[in-house]
């Protein structure tokens, strides 16, 4: 090959190393510990769980996201935005077709192939991992951070931490009354202590009855509500309608618990406290203000938003 | 009182004979058996009741209104008395299935009424339902559903050819199996979580209204199907021979696979499914009792009580404080304990 052409060649390549490269990037190590180049200023980002729509746009990044999941009812922006499958089966295509330049999933949920399948295509993919309230605040800074957003991350995670605090504060002190939190009429249904719920609880001022369970969302017989008597019982809304109430007043007849009898049976807004949200702080205080009602006035009761599903 | 000698005719043991006195015997014997355990399903639980409890509670003024006590009869008493009418029915259920249909595979459920009963519950929770009314009414309207499309056979067929019953009610099970699973697929956490729950059967939350409902129904089924015991006896000949000795073969079989079919969606209504029991605890029996219906329909029908109030307990004891579904514990029971009595002593329908 003649010098002129060689140089051709070579000059073809540079540019077209330069012109199939991404955007500029940067390695972050996401919440499962792998390295992910992200774009600096991700502007297509497409969320896999609805628990990450509500961070991303609680980052202030509401414009930049093009794609959300069927479930992700909060904030009423949200809900407007392309779907691209549920949580639990994610529409691949549906998300290529946005051309997304980030993908936002969650550890627990989302499945390792189409991780794979995304990262093939091109698409960054940050997975996050929450496991409790104080994961939650990391994981707001941190996807901040990845998000081209420090600022906001951090000022909003030292918000919510102080609104955590402020909690923690009004309910020192105080005895933590047996909380019994119910996320499942039939069968009854409750929660371990390898939940977040337990985690909310528990800076709630409460304790989880049914910490001790060895499985994370235990089957749990009446007998064992009604031997220990919790002092609150705290109904988790999971899905639309009256069904709801009537659940609430099935407790009734069991006059024998010392929450029947103060009538200290609550309904909470399921999604207040199953997501990993910054939400959750809302579901907190809310549980604390019925843990620990304030001198001024009777224990409130939480306004049911009734939402059609349990996702988190 | 005449005394009949019947040879039990797949058996080639010595005759064994059926007297009324033996049938009175047994009967009393196995509700003696019920008896016991459901008194010691009674002191078992998550709760750790003593028998001092117990006593206390039965006679304290609070009327059974104090905690033991609500535990006791509110809790634990309905649960177990309805693990006792479901299981008599199932195993009852399964006696006349696979005398009618001489299969030894023939469980109450092979003919579709159970899923057709699930796929009414399914629809139920869909619906949002309420578990006390709506879902065993939803439920009972899909086992009529399915008895329909089998009556739909017509009358001919269905008193005939037990092979063409057995396919339709393969079919059935395929047909609403696959509509089940369509809906668990596109349905929401919290009631995907109540559909499985059904569909491996659970008793909690058992209210005496329902075994209003239930028990009498059961035992005047139970009666009906006893009534045909001398017809299945001979039905096991062979159809050509039975319609020879007097039966009239396909009044037998309509009217026991219907009252089957009702029994068994009445208690699947309320108990959801729960499997195992009317496939083991027949065999079970013949193997105790012999193949002669009038001892093997009381005898089969306790039994099949007696194991799913000991398969309860055992559900709700064995991984204290949580609960595990019945129809786990029913395979994980029923499974090797039938294997090995297969093994040392082989099935009855293997000796003719």
């Amino acid at each position: 090959m003649n010098r002129p052409r060689a140089v051709c060649m070579g000059i073809l390549v540079v540019i077209s190393f330069l012109l199939s490269g991404p955007a500029a990037a940067r390695i972050v190590v996401d919440e499962a510990g792998r390295r992910v180049a992200v774009p600096d200023e991700p502007q297509r980002i497409v969320s896999l769980a609805p628990s990450v729509t509500e961070i991303l746009f609680a980052l202030g990044l509401g414009e930049r996201v093009v794609g959300v999941t069927e479930f992700s009812n909060h904030p009423a922006e949200a809900a407007s935005k392309p779907k691209v499958g549920s949580f639990v089966r994610l529409n691949a295509e549906r998300i290529l077709d946005l051309k997304p330049d980030l993908a936002v999933g969650t550890v627990d949920g989302n499945r390792l192939d189409l991780v794979r399948l995304l990262e093939d295509a091109g698409v960054a993919v940050y997975a996050v991992n929450p496991q409790s309230v104080d994961g939650m605040i990391r994981t707001v800074a941190g996807l901040g951070a990845a998000c081209g957003v420090p600022a906001r991350g951090d000022a909003l995670s030292r918000d919510l931490r102080s609104r955590l605090s402020r909690v923690a504060e009004r309910t020192r002190g105080s005895k933590r009354p047996r909380v019994f939190l119910q996320i499942n009429t039939r069968p009854i249904m409750s929660v371990n202590r390898n939940t977040l719920h337990h985690d909310v609880i528990r800076l709630a001022g409460g304790e989880n009855l049914t910490a001790d369970h060895a499985i994370p969302y235990p089957r749990v017989s009446l007998e064992e509500i009604l031997n220990r008597g919790p002092d609150v019982i705290l109904i988790s809304s999971m899905e639309r309608g009256g069904a709801f109430e009537a659940a609430r007043q099935a407790w009734f007849q069991w006059n024998t618990i010392p929450a029947v009898r103060t009538g200290r049976v609550h309904l909470i807004d399921s999604d207040l406290i199953d997501r990993a949200s910054p939400r959750v702080i809302q579901g907190l205080e809310a549980m604390a203000d019925l843990l620990h009602p304030r001198q001024e006035g009777p224990g409130e009761r939480l306004n049911v938003e009734v939402r059609g599903d349990g996702e988190r | 009182m005449e005394v009949e000698e019947i040879e039990t005719i797949q058996s080639t043991e010595k005759a064994r004979i059926t007297t009324p006195g033996r049938v009175i015997m047994v009967t009393t014997g196995m509700c003696a058996l019920l008896g016991a355990v459901m008194a010691g399903a009674m002191v078992m639980g998550t709760a750790d009741l003593s028998l001092a409890d117990i006593l206390g509670s039965l006679t304290n003024h609070s009327g059974g209104a104090d905690s033991a006590g609500l535990i006791l009869f509110r809790i634990r008493l309905p649960r177990i008395l309805l693990a006792a009418v479901a299981g008599f029915s199932l195993s009852l259920g399964g006696v006349v299935f696979q005398a009618i249909l001489r299969n030894p595979l023939a469980d109450p459920f092979i003919l579709g009424v159970s899923s057709g009963a699930a796929f009414g519950a399914v629809i139920g929770i869909i619906l949002g339902l309420g578990f006390s009314l709506g879902i065993p009414l939803a439920a009972f309207a899909g086992t009529l559903l399915t008895l329909g499309i089998l009556m739909a056979l017509g009358r001919r067929r269905m008193g005939t050819e037990s092979a063409t019953i057995l396919l339709t009610g393969v079919i059935i099970n395929a047909f609403f199996t696959a509509l089940i699973m369509f809906f668990i697929t596109t349905t929401t956490d919290s009631r995907l979580h109540s559909m499985l729950f059904w569909l491996y059967g659970d008793l909690a939350q058992t209210r005496y209204a329902h075994l209003a409902v239930c028990a009498p129904l059961v035992a005047v089924g139970g009666a009906v199907l006893f009534a045909f015991s001398r017809d299945l006896n001979l039905l096991t000949a062979g159809e050509e021979a039975s319609r020879q000795l007097g039966v009239n073969v396909e009044r037998t079989k309509i009217v026991c696979l219907v009252t089957v079919s009702l029994l068994v969606g009445l208690v699947v209504a309320f108990s959801g499914l729960i499997g195992f029991v009317g496939l083991i605890v027949p065999h079970l029996a013949r193997m105790t009792f012999g193949a002669d219906h009038r001892i093997l329909i009381p005898a089969g029908a306790l039994g099949g009580a007696v194991f799913l109030v000991a398969a309860d307990t055992l559900a709700r004891t064995v991984i204290s404080p949580s609960e595990l579904p019945v129809g786990v514990i029913t395979a994980f029971l029923g499974a090797p304990f039938f294997l090995y009595l297969l093994k040392t002593r082989g099935s009855r329908w293997t000796r003719s």
